[in-house]
């Protein structure tokens, strides 16, 4: 009896939930549209045969009510058009481009900065997205893969980031000698190796110390380390990131650096390194970092490696091995 | 900025994120993550991949939308804010520096000093009434005793004989000597009341700074004794919170300068009030004062019966337009953040829930359930409530998304695939 009534509650739920999204206008049942919701829920709930790489729970138990919860927090407006254009349903298509067409141009505008290159981003990723490309004979489109945990919009600009990186990493593998001459790359230094890594026994105490330090930070934390000091963003990009404001930005990184610091040289003595020495193996370290910046600052001027980014070439150029997954 | 040790960097770059988390978050997750829409948990997990892995940073980097940033952020705290390398931007600050700078300061010390004077002065009990003209005499009164809170005092708006329209000015008053007319103020179908108290002197420096800068609406929006504050108090009689309406139709909520920054800067709910009809004896008198002040009124177009006001502030843009501004929609209101989302406050709840919104440059619109739809020319200042209708049938669907084109054309899209749109900031609407 109650397990009854809790599939009346569940049917209600989904019902609701398709009333909601609007998919009936786009010719979308509401069987289709509850397979798409427990696609999703599968995926984010790793109850799939193949687990997603980031889920909210590895448990198998996700009480009705949690889904219930989390079909409810999607953008299931967006989602219910995303799917129907996928599946090819002409007045989706025409909302789709009514909505999104022209902010494709706009956010492959500010992606790339440059008009011919956004041009050929946005229409690349319409293609994509309409799919052009046939795979086993099926059309199929990217739009498959928005789950609505996000807004559309902004998927669609996530995936276009993750395009034009992809792209980006292709155009310089395949660059010329000449343009390589142009652009002073056999000028380069090679990119300079770790400092103090491996310099006997105090160098592996302070790697040992350092990585303990850094293990200890949150993940945040991390994040805006890496962010600042590997990428090179502003702190008003960390900032927007984060939605933080820029100072609060700012005062984390001084917090961030100064206990580091403090963590750096407690490590250091605490494995036997006298306070004299653990602060000479930072210092020295510092005056490295002094003349690397200014060499590396050098070498870089003009040759950001996106738009917006001050982060060394050498770094990511070139390296295909870790590109972005599409999605 | 405080550095740290090169070996520092080196040992971040050295975790690979192979090494930690071999998958990259796919493009939902990512989008989610910038959105805040993750869970605690999966937003741990993405940050943790985050800091390991350049390529996933330089997405979410590159994924930020340009649009919801209107200008500069404020160098709050009086801590430095780091230059960037973009022009505008750096114009941007240079203009908002300049603005606080000493000189500006210093005149608007001075003719915040003369407010208080003149208001302390002209306000004693007894002395109003004299200091009044005689047209505006019965709209103002002292009170008794100080009101409870931060008073709301509200201004009306003109009605052309053809069209029903109503605007409700509300603007943040110290600790009150005096009281307008007391009546039911409507935000999202509940009494509004600001969160907690103003502080006397430093609201009304705030808000008298501002009228005498302005000597437009904000002055006219001020119960102070200048003219156009006089005319556009209501009735009075003691209370504690008191608005003004007119008309029936539509609604519109005008909210002035001053006031909005002194609760910005309290991190308070702007007071969003809706029209009632109005005594027909005070249409007469309002509207005069009204056309005199800072609303303008125009009928929606060429449907009569339909009558969709348009709120035209006479003021110049309002200081928040030079502000960093963040919209978000949450729990069924719109809220704003002028400090790159570190803190949030409502900025218009209406009665049904609000779904989406769409800015561009400072106009700002707002949808939501069964029709409701906003609109703010001036940053989320004022709000007028726009009705879209053609041939009398008017738009009630659920809005879900909102694209705007330039300052007047907007497209409304609807949950049962209605498209309105209109060329003209939403006086004349066309369905497809």
């Amino acid at each position: 009896m109650a397990k009854s009534a809790q599939s009346g509650r569940g049917v209600d739920a989904a019902t609701a939930l398709y009333e909601r999204s609007g998919a009936a206008a786009y010719g979308m049942s509401a069987e289709q549209f509850a397979n798409v919701l427990d696609e999703i829920v599968r995926k984010y709930f790793n109850l799939a045969p193949n687990r997603a790489p980031s889920s909210i729970s590895d448990s198998a138990h996700v009480s009705a009510e949690q889904k219930a919860d989390f079909c409810a927090a999607l953008r299931l407006e967006e989602l219910a058009l995303a799917r129907a254009c996928a599946l090819g349903n002409e007045r989706a298509w025409q909302d789709f481009i009514s909505r999104y067409r022209q902010k494709l141009h706009s956010m492959a505008l500010h992606i790339t900065r440059d008009g011919a290159h956004a041009a050929e981003l946005a229409d690349s990723l319409f293609a994509d997205l309409y799919g052009v490309n046939a795979r086993d004979g099926v059309r199929s489109s990217k739009l498959v893969s928005y789950t609505g945990r996000g807004s559309l919009e902004g998927w669609l600009r996530t995936v276009m980031a993750q395009e034009f990186i992809n792209r980006y990493r292709k155009q310089k593998r395949t660059v010329s000698l000449e343009e390589q001459t142009e652009e002073g790359v056999q000028f380069a230094a090679a990119t300079p190796e770790p400092a103090c890594t491996s310099d006997g026994l105090s160098g592996r105490r302070l790697e040992a110390a350092i990585d303990e330090a850094l293990a200890e930070l949150s993940a945040e934390d991390r994040f805006t380390l890496a962010s600042y000091y590997l990428d090179g963003r502003t702190l008003a990009e960390i900032a927007r990131m984060l939605r933080l404001h820029e100072s609060s930005v700012s005062r984390r990184l001084d917090r961030l650096a100064t206990g580091l610091r403090k963590r750096i040289l407690a490590g250091l003595r605490a494995q036997g390194m006298s306070h004299a020495q653990a602060t000479e193996a930072l210092e020295t370290d510092v005056r490295d970092m002094e003349l690397n910046l200014r060499s590396r600052l050098t070498q870089d001027s003009g040759a950001a490696t996106f738009p917006g980014s001050r982060k060394v070439p050498a770094q990511n150029a070139g390296d295909g091995s870790n590109d972005q997954q599409k999605p | 900025m405080t550095e740290v040790p090169k070996i520092v960097h080196d040992r971040l770059r050295a975790a690979r994120p192979e090494r930690a988390l071999p998958e990259h978050p796919d493009a939902n997750l990512l989008t989610a993550f910038a959105e805040q829409a993750l869970s605690v948990t999966e937003r741990e997990g993405v940050l943790a991949h985050l800091a390991l892995c350049g390529d996933c940073r330089d997405v979410i980097a590159l994924a930020l939308p340009a649009a919801d940033i209107v200008a500069a952020p404020m160098a709050a705290e009086g801590e430095a804010v780091r230059a960037t390398a973009a022009p505008a931007r750096a114009e941007i600050n240079r203009l908002t520096a300049r603005r606080f700078a000493w000189p500006s300061l210093r005149w608007a010390a001075l003719a915040a000093g003369i407010a208080v004077v003149a208001s302390v002065l002209l306000l004693r009990p007894g002395k109003l009434n004299q200091a009044l003209p005689p047209s505006a005499k019965p709209q103002v009164a002292t009170t008794a005793q100080p009101a409870s809170g931060p008073q709301i005092a509200s201004s009306a708006a003109a009605s052309p004989p053809t069209d029903q329209s109503a605007v409700l000015a509300k603007t943040e008053e110290p600790q009150a000597k005096f009281a307008l007319r007391p009546s039911k103020k409507i935000r999202a179908g509940q009494m509004v009341t600001p969160s907690h108290q103003a502080e006397h002197g430093t609201l009304l420096a705030e808000n008298k700074a501002e009228n005498k800068k302005d000597s437009g609406p904000a002055a006219m929006l001020s119960p102070a004794p200048t003219t156009g504050g006089r005319a556009s108090a209501a009735p009075a009689s003691p209370g504690a919170t008191e608005t003004v309406e007119v008309s029936s139709a539509a609604v519109a909520v005008e909210v002035a300068p001053s006031a909005e920054d002194s609760l910005m800067a309290r991190n308070e709910t702007p007071a969003i009030e809706k029209a009632k009809p109005a005594p027909p004896e005070m249409k007469v008198n309002e509207q005069q004062q009204t056309q005199a002040a800072f609303v303008v009124l125009t009928p929606a177009g060429s449907q009569g019966g339909n009558a969709m006001p348009t709120a035209k502030p006479a003021a110049p843009p309002s200081p928040t337009s030079a502000r960093n501004i963040t919209w978000t929609i949450a729990a069924g209101a719109l809220q704003r953040s002028l400090d790159s989302g570190q803190s949030w406050q409502n900025a218009l709840r209406a009665d049904h829930p609000l779904l989406c919104y769409a800015s561009h440059e400072n106009d700002v619109w707002t949808g939501g359930q069964a029709g409701t739809l906003f609109h703010s020319a001036d940053s989320g200042v004022t709000w007028v409530q726009v009705q879209p209708s053609i041939k009398g049938q008017q738009l009630s669907s659920d809005i879900t998304h909102i694209d705007v084109r330039g300052p007047a054309e907007i497209a409304v899209f609807t949950n049962n695939h209605e498209i309105w749109r209109s060329a003209d900031g939403g006086k004349t609407w066309d369905k497809k």
